[in-house]
């Protein structure tokens, strides 16, 4: 016992030196840090004067004309001034429609203020050395963030109404149709008129906001046109808060009353095994069809598989829960650092606006008239509400199939049944996204 | 050389759309396959909730039974 003790005290006195050695041996070699200015007398004036030239408010009124903007690139003197005024402001309508309006708070307020600290003066929040600027380097130029949110929301996705009722994920499919009808839209108004002028690649990521899935846009857009992103995150969020205003006129437009009173017959018990063995099989699809998708469809398969093995209860939880709250807040923080004024006070602004709107309602509604092709087939018939679910916003867009069958008949409960078709949804954005990485690859 | 911007957006709809219709068909297919094989060889679940769903059935149909027996019991009286 007394040898063991004096030995394990040897063993400690030498680590020790030879730690305090090595630590010598650093400070030796390292050299002295960047050279301090040496501090010249100022009089009061020249002081105040000089801090006088450090304000915000100078620094709005008379633009320094050396200033570059967060990507090294010259600014104009209105993005430099003015333009950083009107981006608080529109950081506060953020904030209008995120606390008053309810609308996506999770988001549009780490965004919103994102978007307002990158476009303080001076403080250069955003540029490389900012702390807005390090969080887009950690985890949004090279896409760590919204795979990190995939893992989570695989982590919450229950599949059990699509197994039990597999063809509705066709409705998922027929939905992305939002995403490349915008595609070509864009590209022939960009093609055939002077409005604006985008690329292929920023054609595509603009579409994509028709997938009404925030992480793959957001993924989709740093891959592809990351100059795009603040304009494409934010029309994408807002476009899914959207969702029970958008999509009811859509719906009633496109089905009678009588379909709208469709019922649904009640989904079949799913075994416990079929839920673990699905993501692995959606996996080993996308490896063999489509390998560009399984950044975010092995990320997805991942976090669900945690969840129905039903063994890893602390892991699962965590990605449910304080993971995705961390990157959420990250992930907000650095989408906002791309609402610096001379980023989004642009005319394409506009445009991915309206081109995200159009491809939102171009999705709900290939959704819906797939449901009614469906239909026209032998077999159990589908109500066509749930055809818009077919968008990935989970579970909202699912919620309102249910919130408009209701309307029409109190007793049919969709909720269940616009499930099936609002996952699989997600996993059909996940492949578009992937088809989209495999043609600019 | 000018590129058809028009020309090349139809095209990858048309790959798109055709890749993400074909996947979601594999995995319907696949679907099906796995609840087969899985109801096949591991009925277990299944069992278990028939197991539940049947007692509760022969409850009721004995207590249908029993009030039917005393309205009628009622009636003839």
């Amino acid at each position: 016992m007394r040898t063991l003790f004096i030995k394990l005290l040897l063993a400690l006195s030498l680590f020790g030196a030879v730690s305090a050695s090595a630590s010598d041996a650093h400070g030796a070699h390292e050299a002295p840090a960047v050279e301090q200015k040496a501090y010249e007398s100022q009089s009061i004036g020249h002081l105040l004067a000089n801090f006088a030239k450090s304000t915000g408010v100078y620094a709005i009124l008379f633009p320094n004309p050396d200033e570059m903007s967060a990507l090294g690139k010259p600014m104009s003197d209105f993005h430099k001034g003015w333009g950083r005024v009107i981006m608080i402001l529109v950081a506060f309508v953020l904030f209008y429609l995120a606390i008053a309006k309810g609308f996506e708070p999770l988001l549009l307020l780490p965004i919103g203020f994102g978007g307002l600290l990158s476009n303080i003066p001076v403080a250069d929040i955003a540029g490389p050395h900012g702390f807005l600027g390090v969080i887009y380097q950690a985890g949004l130029a090279n896409e760590l963030f919204p795979i990190i949110i995939f893992m989570g929301v695989g982590a919450m996705t229950d599949f059990g109404p699509l197994l039990s009722n597999p063809k509705t994920a066709l409705l998922g499919g027929a939905a992305q149709f939002g995403i490349f009808g915008t595609l070509v839209g864009a590209v022939a108004l960009s093609q055939y008129t002077d409005l604006f002028d985008f690329t292929l690649q920023q054609a595509s990521a603009i579409s994509i906001i028709g997938g009404a899935d925030g992480p793959t846009s957001i993924y989709i857009a740093t891959k592809l046109a990351p100059e795009l992103l603040g304009a494409i995150a934010v029309a994408s969020y807002s476009y899914m808060a959207l969702v029970p205003i958008i999509q009811p006129p859509i719906m009633k437009a496109l089905t009678n009353a009588k379909e709208r009173k469709i019922k649904m017959t009640t989904l079949r018990h799913v075994s416990r095994m079929e839920k673990l063995i699905f993501p692995i099989m959606v996996l080993v699809l996308a490896i063999l069809v489509l390998p560009d998708s399984t950044p975010l469809i092995g990320a997805f398969a991942f976090g669900n598989f945690l969840k129905e093995s039903g063994v890893v209860e602390r892991l699962s939880d965590t990605l449910q829960n304080a993971l995705i709250n961390i990157v959420t807040i990250f992930l907000g923080l650095g989408v906002g650092s791309k609402l610096a004024a001379d980023q989004f006070l642009v005319a394409d602004t506009l445009a991915i606006l309206a081109l995200g709107l159009v491809a939102f309602s171009v999705g709900t509604a290939a959704g819906v008239i797939m449901a009614k092709i469906m239909n026209l087939f032998p077999g159990t018939k589908i109500n066509p509400l749930i055809g818009s679910a077919g968008v990935s916003a989970v579970p909202m867009a699912a919620r309102v199939s249910n919130k408009v069958g209701m309307e029409y008949d109190r007793n049919n409960m969709l909720l269940m049944h616009a499930m099936g078709p609002n996952v699989a949804g997600v996993i059909g954005s996940a492949v578009a996204a992937g088809v989209m990485i495999s043609i600019f690859a | 050389m000018e590129v058809n911007l028009v020309a090349e957006g139809l095209k990858f709809m048309m790959l798109g759309m055709g890749i993400v219709f074909l996947f979601l068909t594999l995995m319907i297919f696949s679907m099906n396959v796995m609840s087969k094989i899985i109801h096949r060889y591991f009925p277990e679940p299944q069992a278990a909730e028939s197991g539940k769903s049947a007692p509760a059935a022969a409850d009721k149909l004995k207590k249908v039974a029993a009030i039917a027996a005393a309205i009628h019991h009622h009636n003839t009286k």
